[in-house]
């Protein structure tokens, strides 16, 4: 029988415990990556991924940061807040990370923000509902995309220019449904484009026939279909059946370039996407380009590649990897005067030369509000002729 | 507004039609093996990507395909409830059904695996609705109703006019005194099994026929094919008919009443309803 003495026991730990200081210097430094990789969301999850593995990987190749590694934790939030809400207890409570990036979907987000602002944990992402930005997360969320008013406000702005006189909104029940309509027709009524109606679904049926059908007894020119890809899908060959020939607005996560080799032709003719552009001239847009080898990254790609590069100059401008810290440091990056950097391993060389810095990414100036809002961005709309996108305009 | 009706519940009669051959295979499983098998969610998948296989890869036509579908949903049935659900069995009701959930999840897993997420849509031309008075229906309705309604007829005649019907009906009415009569009730159960999941599968392919198809296919209509199940009579067949049908119809009336994105509340509405009230289901629990 082993006995266990107070002394004994004592002079074990401290044994241990002097070369914990040693190891934690070499132990990789963990971030928590929280994308949809399965469900609606799944065309963008993978390849936010993707973009954020780059830089870590160019900044690990670079020296690391504080001299540690850095290693991407990966869960699956599925594009369901409850897959999220126990994937995000995980990240927190077993790998504790200071920071969760990239979750997708409104309600996802909705669902997860709390869990980190309890937990001082820091969140960026992608949604695009008003109300995120809203709730009372005490510092610890960003968003790079632009917020439902901004999108809104744009998305008509062009529905005017374009000359359509009755619009339709078809919107699938999500945390963004309502203050889209809202700002959709805020815009739209002054310029004497008539709302003819809106209509909400619901997300997991297999027609929408009946939906279709209220929408076109209005006689609208134009319909606005706010939903994801696979609820978009099913509306737009129902419209296909149903006759309807005129306009068909949507965003760019709703009819993606794979919808788009699925779907028939005739199914998708007409229908014009808009999405936030990236800021293609920017030399951090180069960058990302390089390091992802593609040719045009897409918006979602470019965010984030911003968000990876804002934390980890947050952490080393911090000195420090916790959630708390990232909260009150974030803004020295993004909102400085001081010297402009499009990527962070130049970044991180400046910083640790004693330079201020200003990080101004591939998804636009990375400049935010009091609340984590970005203050402005351009929008690029596409059109689909003949099974194709075709380029409109950037505006 | 008359109009309106009645177009809503032909949309109802198309939707129901299709949740038919699913929900009689969760009828018919529960009706012999005693327990509701939530997996006809993951085989309605199977079946799905059976028949897109064959339309799309291979160029069949529908029908062949949906006999595809049908044939490998069944064989995934048989091959997952001997490995997976048959042993749990003689453990009780709620580790069976717990099981079949848990299988339901690996199963869908599986066909993500091997297929990924992305929405696939069947090699179909797509054809605009054709009107008569006032009413609209798609050809491909028409085309998933027949196919719909030729599964079921077939199987009522399996079942009342064929030995190892006339054998099913038996085991599900009473097994011990069909094992009296020499009726292997295990056998049965295997046979049950094969043809319910390949109904699943049939079912899974009509409901892509209309849309896409991805992993989560037969998922987002196990609620309604579950609903249709339990308002007909949990371990009827033809319960489970009128049950489709009164959910499908249900749910496109209830747009006259609710905003659209609470149509997923009919499933639930319907079987609280059928609980409270009439716990043995529309046409009661009698097997065929």
């Amino acid at each position: 029988m082993i006995r266990i003495t107070r002394r004994g026991l004592l002079q074990t730990s401290a044994a241990l415990a002097l070369p914990a200081v040693g190891r934690a210097q070499g132990a990789p430094m963990q971030l928590g990556v929280l994308t949809p990789l399965t469900g609606a969301g799944s065309f963008d999850g993978p390849r936010m991924l993707k973009a954020m593995q780059a830089v870590a990987n160019e900044i690990n190749a670079a020296g690391g940061l504080l001299g540690r590694k850095i290693e991407l934790v990966v869960e699956d939030d599925e594009t369901n807040p409850e897959a999220a809400v126990r994937a995000a207890h995980k990240l927190i409570d077993v790998d504790k990370v200071p920071v969760i990036m990239g979750t997708w979907a409104s309600a996802v987000t909705t669902a997860v923000a709390p869990v980190c602002w309890e937990s001082k944990t820091f969140l960026t992402t992608v949604s695009g509902a008003d109300s995120i930005t809203h709730l009372p997360h005490q510092g610890y969320l960003i968003r790079t995309q632009p917020n439902n008013e901004l999108q809104a406000t744009k998305h008509a702005d062009f529905i005017i220019r374009h000359g359509a006189k009755r619009v339709f909104i078809l919107a699938i029940q999500a945390p963004f449904a309502e203050p889209t309509r809202k700002y959709l027709t805020a815009t739209l009524t002054p310029k004497g484009v008539e709302v003819a109606g809106s209509l909400v679904y619901d997300k997991d049926k297999t027609s929408y026939r009946s939906e279709v059908d209220q929408a076109l007894k209005t006689k609208p020119d134009m319909l606005y279909l706010n939903g994801y890809a696979p609820d978009v899908a099913v509306v737009l060959r129902d419209l296909y059946r149903a006759g309807y020939d005129g306009g068909k607005f949507t965003q760019s996560y709703a009819l993606t370039e794979k919808s788009l080799g699925e779907l028939p032709k005739e199914v998708t003719q007409g229908v014009i996407t808009a999405q936030p552009s990236a800021d293609l001239n920017s030399p951090a847009y180069a960058a990302a380009a390089k390091r992802l080898g593609i040719a045009t990254p897409d918006s979602y790609e470019a965010q984030a590649t911003d968000w990876i590069s804002i934390v980890a100059l947050t952490i080393a401008k911090a000195d420090e990897a916790t959630g708390t810290a990232i909260r009150y440091t974030v803004r020295k990056i993004t909102n400085s005067a001081a010297m402009v950097v499009y990527t962070a391993v130049d970044g991180l060389a400046a910083l640790k030369s004693g330079k201020d810095i200003k990080y101004s990414g591939a998804s636009g100036p990375c400049t935010f509000t009091d609340i984590g809002d970005i203050l402005d961005c351009k929008f690029r709309f596409n059109g689909v002729d003949n099974g194709a996108f075709k380029f409109i305009e950037i505006a | 507004m008359l109009i309106d009706i009645a177009q809503l519940v032909l949309n109802g009669v198309m939707a129901g039609a299709i949740l038919t051959t699913p929900a009689i295979g969760l009828t018919a499983i529960y009706a012999v093996l005693r327990f509701p098998n939530f997996s006809v969610a993951s085989h309605a998948t199977i079946g799905a990507f059976a028949g897109y296989c064959a339309n799309v890869w291979l160029g069949w036509p529908l029908v062949p395909s949906s006999v595809v579908a049908f044939l490998v949903a069944g064989l995934a049935g048989s091959l997952s409830d001997t490995v997976v659900l048959r042993p749990l069995r003689p453990s009780g009701l709620i580790t069976a059904t717990i099981a079949s959930v848990a299988l339901t999840i690996a199963l869908e897993n599986m066909v993500r695996l091997g297929f990924g997420n992305s929405l696939r849509d069947y090699d179909l031309p797509i054809m605009r609705d054709w009107r008569f008075g006032g009413l609209r229906v798609g050809p491909q309705q028409l085309e998933d109703l027949a196919i719909s309604v030729v599964a079921v007829g077939t199987l009522f005649a399996f079942l009342a006019f064929t030995r190892l019907g006339k054998a099913m009906r038996a085991v599900a009415d009473n097994p011990t005194l069909a094992s009296i009569k020499g009726i292997d009730a295990d056998r049965i159960g295997q046979i049950v099994n094969f043809i319910a999941m390949g109904l699943a599968g049939l079912g899974g392919m009509l409901l892509g026929l209309d849309t896409s198809i991805d992993p989560l296919t037969g998922f987002r209509a196990i609620l309604a094919i579950f609903a249709a199940a339990v308002v007909g009579g949990l371990g009827s067949i033809p319960g489970a008919v009128v049950g489709a049908l009164t959910v499908g119809v249900a749910e496109e009336l209830s747009q006259l009443v609710l905003p659209s994105d609470y149509r997923t509340v009919v499933g639930f509405v319907a079987i609280l309803l059928v609980l409270s009230f009439r716990p043995r289901g529309i046409l009661g629990a009698r097997a065929y």
